[in-house]
Order: structure tokens, then C-alpha cells, then sequence
């Protein structure tokens, strides 16, 4: 067992670009070299010993390497992009693009994630105690294909869009969330236990399961009478109709 | 300054030269018979040498390469390379920004590209974006098939008015040659319909597609222009189509050349070659295509060959694009301008797995071999609606080893064995095929000949030299090796100054862009300004005097002079 701590050694103002905090990265490496790891505030290439306080115990290979996040990571993106085995554990709030791209592993934060957390990932699993921003688990700007595989539980709220293009995977969200998620929807299932709104327009196909109160029904859905889930009721809906959709989405 | 290259194995089918160990001489810019002992020499070391490659169909520059920029965000995130002292930042990969078109093109050997179709009235974003395309001389076509001045002389049959509107519609583009996109089709697509067929009569303007295309043949060869009409079939992306296009190509017999070149060159036919009735039946049909070629000597074609990946469809084929967006639930941008013609974007991804791509992926390559003339043949994958053009040397390798292909062929939809005779065909392109493929045919097909496409006194010093030696390769089996030369040139000489070393940029000059000034008897021009001014008074959204790109947009010319000639018509 390969066991990082990571502090920030003073407040970051200036967003951070450190696609290296990873546990493939950290695999095997001494304190030295993690530390010499490059990464970016702004635009100045800078290294992560400079922003952080990095601590190594034990050597390991990246499937038992564990990075333990202490602090304050709220201006810090890219935490555990295309990360493909190992634990990450941050005691924070993380910026934009926790996970991206990961196919394995586990990332599980204390506090809140900005937009686009586990955005196109294939695999692991993502668990988020606190909110998240706007487009989890979808593709970024102009890919087709958002979140392939793998699983992000949220327990608290996400603002809109979660899910967009979303192929595969499952995404759970215990609060609430804003409007559309599951937009373009091409596979996968997203469960909302709380409210949200105009969930699932322009789905092809993928499923779709509110639990909460649904503000407003996009226009394009077509009723197909109730089904029972797991012993509860929803009314069940097929769609979008104008795109020719297979979407399936239920609503309590 | 003087250069010579020795000890190249030189191929330069023009000069009937074969892989022999020639020395090749520029001085100024040109390459000449000999140079004084003061010449910096090169040492090719027993390596392949050609001529810069020209490349006569490629969408680098313009209005619907910018849509596919602007509509592609996530293509912007592969290729993408910071900027060095010399090099500015490179991103994108099926639209790569301006300056990566440059410097990916010259890094393959090729310095010469021509951007396949503008439309008159959105001609100033394409020299925009060409004058900063850096390296490369380029030029580019210009549409002409659904004009409504081109379809009301067609009507009229006013042959006089026709060329001088083409002649003036070049200089308005600054443009090198006649692009026809469907004609008819990008009128009536603003109607939400399409032609379908060579017979159709397009509404509002009573003419047929057969019509537009021998006309504007007749009006090209009575100017007498470098290239000849550069046509986009009808019903191009239906299954079924290779009969509109041997009808098509059929049509080149009503019209004689003026030059030594074909009347009509019939572009990216791998989209254009394809039999059955539907999806499910969609089978190939490249061998009718490649067969009428072989029978014919006025057309000529290219291959358009479909890459397997990332590729954005685009093309002043507006309709098409509708039925390509709807089918693949893709993004869909489309284009209408106004009294010229109508374009449409549409991302895809080409899988080996999917029978139409592989069938398609098999046209390509059975044009390029059952078609006995390479000068009848041109290498292109229609960049980007194929594939990309940084993929020119996985074709090439796909052309010279039949081993690769079969290998290819065992990770494909079985379709491909049933309906295409790619299994069958044992032919290997050697060098100096794929030199005309690549250069020579291409310049001919151009009509620039005497200054590009080889290596003899009076050529521009465009040099390619590849790392690889002729002599001691077997391309059908190191065929890894014949792609990886083809990707990233040992040597590209440019107008004679050194602009590639080991796959690297070393110099970023300008090129030029080539464009044709035809003239035609002034009063000709008048008759026919006096419709255009009535055009412009009652339906473009522009006044005629902000028309005309300036000559502050081309600020590197390399101006063509064409002019009126007569024209037999058999």
C-alpha cells in the first residue's frame, strides 16, 4: 500500500491545473518525484511540491495507492483525470473536472465538485457527500458522448444538466437537481430522489427514474400507462418522440 | 541561392525518370539543368525523392470549414501543439486551425493544395483563411452548379453570357477553376427538395442538371481555363447513385478539351460509386466506375477515400447533408447563400464494423486499383469528409501492399467480402504510381503541369524527400515503414528554400494563391453585368460594389491568364 497526502500549502486564488494529483501518476514514486510533477496555475507551469505539501508512505503499484486530500481544493481541477485503478479521498470541495475520463477506481470527496465531475468517464466509481455543479457525468462541449460507464452516487444537490450525453453508466442523485438532466440522452440510467425539471428531452435511448417532484414535463414524451419498479409505481414514458427516441422515463 | 540534391532515387514520371540516381539543381525558386559548385548540397543518401505533392481536392480554407470548426468543439481538443519559435499553436484534427493545415500538409511532402469549392459571395473568408495558411501554394474553386445567373444563361442558352459570367465570377472569388456541387440540387434545397436525377427540372429556373453541366463545360473549355469543370454528382450518398454518374461522366463526350487534360473531372467518388437500392442491399459498384475511366480519356476522378475515425462531412451538397444528419442523429449545420448555392456540415465517425463504412472504405481503394491509369486516379480522402488528410500516407501504404489490406480486411463488416472485389485485387501501386497519384496526375488534372507536379528545368523547386530507400524496401511488406516516411518527410524543399528537415518545420514562408484572370470580349461581359446588377437590385442582400474580393485579401498572387477561345461542339 502506497498511501500520498496532500495538503495545499496556502490559498489558491488562480485555478490550478493538476491533471497529475492520480494515482497511475503516483504509483511507485518517491516524495521527490511527485512533488516535481508538473502542473499549472494560470498560465505558469509550476510544480505540485510548489502548491502542496506532499507526503509518501510505502511504495505500491497504482491499484494500492491511495491519495488522501486534506483541505481546501476548490480552485484544483482535474483531480484523477483518466485515473484506471486506486483510491482517492479528498476531506474538500474540488474545482471543475474531478474524474474525468477515469475507467477505474474510486474518488470519493467530503465536500462539494464544481461542473463537469466525472465527465466521459468509463468505469469506477465516483461518490460525491456533498453538491456538485453543472453537467455531471457528461461530455464536454461538442462530444457526443458524455459519461460511458462506471457510477457517481451524489448525495446532495446538482445544478442542470446532469448526465448530458450520457451513453453508459449510472448516475445516483439523493437530492435534488436542476433542469434537464438526461438530455440527449444515448444509454445508461440516471436516478434522481429528489425534484427536478423538463428531465430527458431529446433521448434516444438510456432510462430515466425521478422519485421526486418533476416541476415541468417537456412536451415529448408519450404516456405508455404506470409500471412497477422494485414495488413502487411510476408512470412510465417513452421518448423523445421527435427524435424517434427508445428513452424510458419514469416519474413517480 | 543555389541547392542541388545528390544521390537521390528520384521519381518524377513526367520526365520518365524511375528511381534513378539523379541530381536535381534549383536556383531562384525553380529547379534548373545545373547549378555552380558554390550550391549548398543536400545528400539524399540513396532516398526517395519526388516533386512537392499537389493535392487538387481538399476543404482547408472558407465559410463551411469554419462551421466545422465552430460546430466541433471537442475535434479541437485532439492535435493540439503549443507553439515553438517558428510555428505558431497547432489543434483539431478533421478541422485543424489555419495554421495546422499548413504545417501538417508541408510536414507530408505536399506544398501545393487546392481548397474544393467557394462560393463567389463568401469568397473573402476563404482567401482570409488562405493567406494564413502558411507554406503551401493553394488556390480554390469556385461553385458555379446552382447560381442563378449560371441556370438563367443555361435556359437562355446563352453560351457568350455564360463564360463571361464565369470568367467575371472567377476574378469576383479570385478563383482558380469550376466547381459544380449537384447542380440544380443546392438551388431547390432552398424549397426543402433536392433533384433526382440529370433530368429533373429545377423549378423557377427551367433547366435540367444535364443541362448545368454541359454548359458550363462548353463555357469552361470557350475560356480555356487551366482546370476543367470539377464536378460533385446528383444524388451523391444514395445508394444507387453510380448510374448518375456514369451518366454524368458520359456527358464529357458532348464537349472537346481546349488543353491537354480531361473536360470534366468527377470528384471523391467513393462517395459516388455505389450500387443497391437501400442500406440493406448498398454494395459497390467502383468497378463500373474505374471501367467507364478506362474506356474514357476525357474524365478523369479521384478517390475520396473514406478513413476509419474521426471525419466532418462538408459540402455545398445541402440536401445530402439533411439526410446524413437525420440518419446519424448527428449534428447538423446548414448553409444557404442566397442566389449561390446551399452547404451543410455533419460530423460522423467511420467503423469497421458497420457494413456501409466498410463498403465504402473498399470503393476508395478499388478505384484507385482496377483504374489501369494512375493519372486517372488522384489520392485524395476528400478531406475532411473521408477522413482527415494527415491520413494520405495510410492510404498510400493501403495502396502499395495488398498484405495490408488483406490484414485490414480480416477486422471488417464481412459485407466488405460480398459486395466489393477489394479481397480479390492483388494489384500494388508502386513509387512512381503513387508519384503521379499524388503529383503528377494532379497537376495535370489541374492544368499546372508546367510548373508543378515534377522535377524538370522550369519547375517550381517544391522537393520531397522521403526516408526511404527504393532500392532496399519491399512496400508490400514494410509497409509500416512506407507510411511512417509518407507522414513526416525527411526533406521539403519549398520554392527552394528548406522547409521541413526530419519531419520538423524549419521556415514558414508565405505561399501563393493561384487564381485565374480569364478574359472575354467586353461586350459580352457588359450584356451579361447588365442581369447581374438586376440581381443584385432585387435579390442579394448586398450591394454589387462590396461583391468583389479586393486584391488586399490575395496579397500573394500567382495569377493564370485563360481567355475566350472558340470551342468545337461534337
Amino acid at each position: 500500500m502506497q498511501t500520498i497526502t496532500i495538503k495545499p500549502k496556502k490559498e489558491m486564488k488562480i485555478s490550478v491545473e493538476a491533471e497529475n494529483i492520480c494515482p497511475d501518476k503516483f504509483a511507485g514514486k518517491t516524495e521527490k518525484e511527485i512533488q516535481s510533477l508538473e502542473a499549472w496555475v494560470g498560465n505558469q507551469k509550476t510544480t505540485l511540491g510548489e502548491l502542496f505539501s506532499i507526503i509518501v508512505e510505502g511504495s505500491a503499484p497504482a491499484a494500492d495507492t491511495k491519495i488522501l486530500m486534506e483541505g481546501d481544493f476548490s480552485r484544483v481541477k482535474r483531480i484523477g483525470e483518466g485515473m484506471t485503478c486506486g483510491l482517492v479521498i479528498i476531506n474538500g470541495n474540488v474545482d471543475m473536472h474531478l474524474g474525468n475520463k477515469m475507467s477505474g477506481g474510486n474518488i470519493s470527496v467530503k465536500g462539494n465538485v464544481d461542473s463537469w465531475a466525472g465527465r466521459e468517464m468509463k468505469g469506477g466509481e465516483l461518490i460525491i457527500e456533498g453538491n456538485a455543479g453543472y453537467y455531471l457525468g457528461s461530455g464536454y462541449r461538442g462530444e457526443t458522448c458524455g459519461m460511458r460507464g462506471g457510477k457517481i452516487t451524489l448525495l446532495g444537490n446538482a445544478l442542470d444538466f446532469v448526465g448530458e450525453h450520457m451513453c453508459g453508466g449510472e448516475i445516483i442523485v439523493k437530492g435534488n437537481t436542476g433542469i434537464l438532466p438526461g438530455l440527449s440522452n444515448n444509454g445508461g440510467k440516471i436516478v434522481i430522489e429528489g425534484n427536478t425539471s423538463r428531465p430527458g428531452s431529446e433521448m434516444s435511448k438510456g432510462t430515466i427514474i425521478i422519485n421526486g417532484i418533476v416541476d415541468e414535463m417537456m412536451p415529448v414524451f408519450k404516456f405508455e400507462g404506470n409500471e412497477d419498479l422494485d414495488g413502487v409505481t411510476y408512470k412510465k414514458y417513452t421518448g423523445d418522440v421527435i427524435s424517434n427516441g427508445k428513452g424510458l422515463l419514469y416519474v413517480k | 541561392m543555389e541547392l542541388i540534391i545528390k544521390n537521390g532515387a528520384v521519381y518524377d514520371p513526367v520526365n520518365g525518370i524511375n528511381g534513378d540516381k539523379t541530381d536535381i539543381s534549383v536556383r531562384s525558386g525553380k529547379i534548373v539543368d545545373k547549378v555552380s559548385a558554390n550550391a549548398t548540397v543536400i545528400d539524399a543518401g540513396g532516398r526517395l525523392v519526388m516533386a512537392g505533392g499537389v493535392d487538387a481536392h481538399s476543404h482547408i480554407a472558407g465559410a463551411k470549414v469554419n462551421v466545422g470548426r465552430i460546430m466541433r468543439p471537442e475535434d479541437t481538443r485532439s492535435g493540439i501543439k503549443p507553439r515553438t519559435k517558428i510555428t505558431r499553436p497547432c489543434t483539431g484534427y478533421t478541422v485543424p486551425n489555419v495554421y495546422a493545415m499548413g504545417y501538417r500538409y508541408a510536414q507530408m511532402g505536399y506544398t501545393t493544395v487546392f481548397e474544393a469549392a467557394q462560393a463567389i459571395m463568401k469568397a473573402r473568408h476563404t482567401h482570409e483563411e488562405l493567406e494564413e495558411i502558411p507554406i503551401i501554394d493553394k488556390g480554390a474553386l469556385t461553385l458555379f452548379g446552382s447560381n442563378w445567373p449560371t441556370m438563367d444563361f443555361v435556359r437562355e442558352k446563352d453560351m457568350d453570357k455564360l463564360a463571361a459570367y464565369v470568367a467575371w465570377g472567377l476574378l469576383a472569388s479570385r478563383g482558380f477553376g469550376v466547381k459544380c456541387v449537384n447542380p440544380g440540387g443546392g438551388e431547390m434545397w432552398g424549397f426543402g427538395k433536392n433533384v433526382s436525377g440529370l433530368d429533373d427540372v429545377v423549378p423557377n429556373f427551367d433547366v435540367t442538371p444535364r443541362e448545368i453541366i454541359v454548359s458550363l463545360m462548353k463555357a469552361n473549355e470557350m475560356l480555356g481555363l487551366p482546370h476543367s469543370v470539377h464536378l460533385h454528382c446528383n444524388n451523391l450518398g444514395k445508394p444507387g447513385n453510380y448510374k448518375t454518374t456514369l451518366a454524368s461522366m458520359e456527358l464529357a463526350n458532348q464537349v472537346k478539351a481546349s488543353k491537354d487534360r480531361q473536360v470534366l473531372h468527377v470528384t471523391h467518388l467513393t462517395f459516388n460509386s455505389w450500387g443497391g437500392t437501400n442500406w440493406g442491399d448498398f454494395e459497390s459498384k467502383a468497378d463500373e466506375v474505374a471501367n467507364y475511366l478506362n474506356n474514357n480519356d476525357n474524365v478523369t476522378g479521384d478517390m475520396g477515400q473514406l478513413v476509419w475515425g474521426s471525419a466532418t462531412t462538408m459540402t455545398a451538397d445541402g440536401p445530402v447533408q439533411y439526410a446524413n444528419a437525420k440518419l446519424l442523429h448527428a449534428k447538423w449545420g446548414n448553409g444557404d447563400v442566397e442566389l449561390e448555392d446551399a452547404s451543410g456540415v455533419v460530423p460522423i465517425y467511420y467503423v469497421k464494423q458497420i457494413s456501409v463504412h466498410a463498403i465504402m472504405w473498399a470503393i476508395g481503394l478499388e478505384l484507385a486499383l482496377l483504374t489501369k491509369d494512375p493519372y486517372k486516379m488522384l489520392l485524395t480522402t476528400d478531406h475532411p469528409n473521408g477522413g482527415p488528410f494527415v491520413n494520405y500516407p495510410e492510404v498510400i501504404a493501403l495502396l502499395m501492399s495488398n498484405k495490408k489490406r488483406q490484414e485490414e480486411i480480416k477486422t471488417l463488416h464481412e459485407a466488405v467480402h460480398a459486395r466489393t472485389k477489394i479481397p480479390g485485387i492483388e494489384r500494388e501501386l508502386d513509387f512512381s504510381e503513387i508519384a503521379i497519384m499524388t503529383r503528377a496526375g494532379t497537376a495535370k488534372v489541374l492544368g499546372l503541369l508546367d510548373t508543378k507536379g515534377h522535377l524538370g528545368a522550369g519547375a517550381d523547386a517544391d522537393i520531397s524527400i522521403y526516408d526511404i530507400k527504393p532500392d532496399q524496401i519491399d512496400p508490400s511488406v514494410e509497409h509500416a515503414k512506407i507510411k511512417s516516411a509518407f507522414s513526416s518527410a525527411a526533406y521539403v524543399i519549398k520554392g527552394g528554400q528548406v522547409v521541413v528537415k526530419d519531419g520538423q518545420i524549419t521556415a514558414t514562408p508565405p505561399g501563393r494563391t493561384y487564381w485565374v484572370d480569364a478574359s472575354v470580349p467586353g461586350q459580352h461581359t457588359s450584356e451579361m453585368m447588365k442581369d447581374i446588377v438586376k440581381k443584385f437590385k432585387n435579390y442579394y442582400s448586398m450591394q454589387l460594389a462590396n461583391y468583389m474580393v479586393q486584391d488586399e485579401y490575395v496579397t500573394h498572387a500567382q495569377v493564370v491568364k485563360a481567355g475566350a477561345i472558340p470551342v468545337e461542339v461534337s
